[in-house]
């Protein structure tokens, strides 16, 4: 089991590490230069020395593969750069941002599994029935619905009109509990309803195909009843590619997280990327992506380690 | 003796006919409604110029933000223009985007599926580890970044689109290659001589044809919800060409005063992919062999 | 002379399908004896594994169904009991071992817990008492070790074995009746012959009867001691496995026994396959279901259905000619 873990690990490194490659390219085609862009608050920048000196602090005049490598190193020592658009600290805006979007991330979770994975059972138990069906479409609609237009039509009915929740903004946890709830409820609920239609119909799907199993037959002929046999031998085996796309999703959020962070004004990494992107603001852009794949490559390692433990034949294999 | 038999069968019948033909009806219900609404908005899109009441370019400085009217039935946008209309070309847009990304990206995809299923070894080592590195960053990031990175316009954003959308098609073709490959009809071809590309073309290829219709299919709708989403966020299209996502992000400006132009953009984005959806889950249904447990007949 | 264990009464069993309506099982009707070996015969397709599925009331509805007949077991008919009821009988009375070793155990579980499960719930042993019990039963069926055998998983396990852990679930809760479904088709040929040796000893030492579905006609021979020889949902002859082998009247038992070479026959003799195609159920032909492919037919079998008729003391069969003429 040890072995496998170290393999994940391995493994995980290896693509963080080519992602890393990655995002360094990316940022680079942007277009602008980034020194021009910092300078103008500030400098004249007709006067070419000036520019050159400025070029020379951030390293932009060192071959690219050796900016790569300063990135790396500052980046794993904690320094982020500067944003362009404020000045701020990078790592700073991080730590400052992220409480507010893992509350909206653990919402939107909490509302994925509460809403998904009884539909998902319910559509498998009662296969081919009207609640079947109505399973599926919600399911099928959940994912199709664009969560900006969802997010519309939440605050329109309950800002607007019912005037339960706010409309947008935040309110800290520290600061108001209760305001805090509201002001996170629609948000994490848009969040979650996407991830959740996703969940039904994984876990459907799943348990059906556990259920039509030779070994679920032989359950039945021992005289289980049909209760048991769900939840002594169905369960575990169906749970097992669920766990893999709980932990897609996860990582998935960060997508959602853009636009409804966007939409409801919600001071969190989302929204800071998405103003980063369009200010070309260039430190922020290039941290964001690196949070975010290592966010996606963090939750796909839990899951592999979980799936270690739910299926035995796992740990054998290459 | 007979006569009882008879007796009990057309009974016994009906009662167990039910369950399977709710079963059939309602699969192909579902993929039907996907089909016609589909095949809706891909008219929609063809037939613009037809079908729209105005150039959703003309403006009415005179006639801004209003609702519904007898002339503009959903009424004009902020500088004017009518919205129906707007919406009607909106649609040129996301079935444009969503076509020729989705076409773009199964390709190239198929394609680099193909080498890296049959070939193997390094090769597909290599590819494997670059289809993993890029899908760590969820698609809409990717396409922000990317579409941000490329400049403005809409043909950025199908670049950006596809730059991720071919990782998808890959992994599913190179799972089929990986477990059709090992089948004797493949060694017979090769033991008469046939090289590595025409294997795949001629006998690899078609035999994986379902999956990839299918993971098409969903692409597609995937793909609009992209674009509707970049265009939200300000990416996409340059004004003044209309695009769903853009639209509803005039809407949501003025969602208090004029609701009802938050509304048909969303609709119809949402009915988009939802159409495509159901269609590739019908089509998986379809071309997936039956889930065991049923009509067993021995 | 043992007592009657159970009575099967005009068994039907149907399945509704896309494709229309399939008799797998229409109309059949035998006995078991307490302690006896019954093969039932048959190739791919003529009810035989419906019907044993059907004796526990195992058939998935939908499609299926059992829609007629009676299937009298310690004084009660099967199919009217509660669904509860059945449910004692399953795992506990009767026992069922299923064709495909590789899938018919859970992957996620070891060995043990399945091999328990069944002791704890009809004979209410607790965990610790099922445990040690398995492996006693686990030594019975000849897995060596059982202590650690008992923590395995199912995939550590090679197909005999995994049959083997099957038996030995099957014997748990000493079942009257154990029914093995193609227990051997998926093994290997020295596998099988040491499988089939186990079964027999053990329910001859426990007393159980068996009830060994098969398309090989080998094992019945050498293991049955009675035979019933299924085609299309229906048993057309029945008999002691010497009555089968020595006496076919049947003309299908007659083709089947001549599609297999023997060891007796000289190595020349020609096999005769018996012609034309396996018949699609769900187009029966009226009469006798064998008719398109019979050489003896007449007239009578394509217009009735002929039922069992008793040719000799244990010998029965379902057949307008006498073949001997």
């Amino acid at each position: 089991m040890r072995q496998y873990i170290i393999r994940r690990l391995i493994y995980s490194t290896i693509i963080l590490a080519l992602v890393s490659v990655m995002v360094f390219g990316m940022v680079r085609l942007l277009p602008g230069d980034p020194i021009r862009a910092a300078m103008q608050a500030n400098v004249d920048l007709t006067d070419d020395s000036i520019v050159q000196e400025v070029r020379a602090r951030y390293g932009l005049d060192r071959p690219v593969h050796v900016q790569y490598v300063m990135w790396l190193r500052d980046f794993f020592f904690g320094d982020w750069g500067i944003s362009l658009s404020s000045g701020e600290k990078v790592s700073e805006m991080f730590w400052r941002r992220l409480p507010v979007t893992l509350e909206l991330f653990v919402g939107a979770t909490f509302w994925a599994w509460l809403l998904g994975i009884p539909a998902g059972i319910l559509g498998a138990l009662k296969r081919n029935t009207y609640a079947d069906a109505t399973v599926t479409t919600f399911a099928i609609f959940g994912v199709s619905i664009p969560s900006f237009w969802e997010g519309i039509l939440f605050i329109y009915l309950f800002a607007v009109i019912l005037r339960i929740f706010p409309p947008s903004g935040f309110v800290p946890f520290s600061d108001n509990p209760i305001q805090n709830i509201l002001s996170v409820f629609m948000p994490s609920f848009v969040m979650g309803t996407h991830a959740a239609g996703t969940l039904a119909r994984y876990v459907r799907s799943s348990l059906l195909e556990v259920l039509g199993q030779d070994y679920i037959r032989t359950a039945r002929a021992k005289g289980l009843k049909e209760r048991a046999v769900v939840i002594k031998h169905a369960a575990k085996p169906a749970l097992i590619p669920v766990v893999t796309i709980i932990g897609l999703s996860w990582g998935y959020l960060v997508a959602g997280s853009f636009i409804v962070e966007f939409m409801f004004a919600i001071p969190g990494l989302g929204r800071m990327g998405v103003d980063a992107i369009f200010a070309r603001d260039f430190p922020v852009i290039q941290s964001v992506l690196i949070i975010t794949a290592l966010n996606v490559l963090a939750a796909n390692f839990f899951v592999d380690i979980l799936y270690g433990f739910l299926d035995p034949r796992v740990r054998v294999q290459k | 003796m007979t006569n009882q038999t008879q007796d009990l069968e057309p009974r016994r019948v009906s009662q167990v006919g039910l369950r399977a033909i709710g079963r059939a009806i309602l699969r192909h219900k579902l993929a039907r409604v996907g089909l016609v609404i589909a095949t809706l908005l891909i008219c929609m899109a063809i037939f613009a110029p037809f079908i729209a009441p105005y150039d959703p370019n003309e403006q009415d400085l005179y006639n801004v933000l209003s609702g519904p009217t007898a002339k503009h039935w959903l009424g004009t946008d902020n500088v004017g223009r009518d919205l129906l209309s707007r919406v009607i070309y909106g649609s040129r847009v996301s079935m444009m985007v969503g076509v020729v990304a989705t076409a773009m990206s199964a390709t190239i995809g198929v394609f680099i599926g193909l080498v890296s299923g049959y070939r193997g070894g390094k090769v597909d080592m290599v590819i494997m580890r670059i289809t993993d590195t890029v899908m760590c960053i969820p698609g809409l990031v990717f396409v922000l970044v990317m579409a941000a990175a490329l400049g403005p316009g809409i043909n950025n954003v199908i670049y950006a689109i596809v730059a991720l959308g071919w990782c998808g098609f890959a992994r599913i073709i190179r799972g089929q290659v990986l477990s059709v490959r090992e089948q004797p009809f493949v060694e017979a071809s090769r033991a008469v001589g046939a090289g590595g590309m025409r294997i795949m073309f001629k006998h690899l290829l078609p035999n994986s044809m379902a999956p990839i219709i299918v993971a098409a299919t969903i692409t597609l709708g995937g793909t609009i919800m992209l674009e509707a989403s970049a265009a939200f966020l300000g990416l996409g299209v340059q004004p003044p060409t209309p695009s769903w996502g853009k639209e509803l992000r005039t809407g949501y400006t003025y969602l208090e005063r004029v609701p009802l132009f938050s509304i048909a953009p969303g609709l119809l984005i949402t009915a988009a992919v939802l159409s495509f959806n159901f269609v590739g889950d019908g089509l998986r249904d379809a071309l997936d062999p039956r889930l065991r447990g049923e009509g067993k007949k021995q | 002379m043992n007592n009657l264990l159970l009575n099967v009464k005009n068994l039907k069993t149907q399945f509704l399908t896309d494709d229309g309506l399939v008799r797998a099982v229409d109309g059949v009707s035998f006995d078991l004896y307490e302690g006896e070996t019954l093969g039932l015969v048959g190739e791919s397709g003529c009810g035989k594994s419906v019907s044993a599925l059907s004796l526990m009331r195992l058939i998935p509805n939908p499609p299926g169904k059992i829609v007629e007949g009676e299937i009298w077991f310690e004084n009660r008919d099967l199919l009217q009991i509660s669904e509860d009821e059945i449910r004692e009988v399953r795992g506990n009375k009767i026992a069922m071992i299923f064709q495909e070793p590789m899938t018919s155990l859970n992957p996620v579980l070891t060995i043990g817990r399945q091999i328990a499960e069944p002791l704890e719930l009809h004979r209410h042993m607790s965990k610790e008492q099922a445990l040690g019990e398995s492996v006693k039963l686990l030594g019975q069926v000849q897995i060596p070790e059982g202590k650690t055998r008992v923590k395995a998983w199912p995939h550590q396990f090679s197909g005999g074995m995994r049959q083997r852990v099957m038996i030995a679930m099957g014997l748990g809760c000493n079942p009257k009746l154990i029914i093995a479904d193609e227990p051997t088709t998926a093994l290997d040929v020295t596998i099988q012959a040491q499988l089939l040796q186990l079964m027999k000893n053990l329910t001859r030492d426990y007393g159980t009867a068996l009830i060994v579905i098969t398309h090989n006609l080998g094992i019945v021979a050498r293991y049955a001691d009675r035979v019933n020889v299924m085609y299309a949902g229906r048993i057309v002859e029945k008999g002691t496995a010497r009555d089968i082998y020595g006496d076919p009247r049947h003309p299908y038992t007659v083709g089947l026994m001549a599609s297999v070479p023997r060891l007796d026959q000289d190595v020349k003799t020609k096999l005769l396959p018996i012609e034309g195609q396996p018949p699609d159920l769900l187009h029966v032909p009226p009469g006798c279901s064998f008719n398109p492919r019979c050489r003896y037919a007449i007239e009578k079998c394509h217009q009735e259905t002929p039922e069992l008729v008793k040719i000799g003391e244990k010998h029965e069969v379902a057949c307008w000619v006498d073949i001997r003429k």
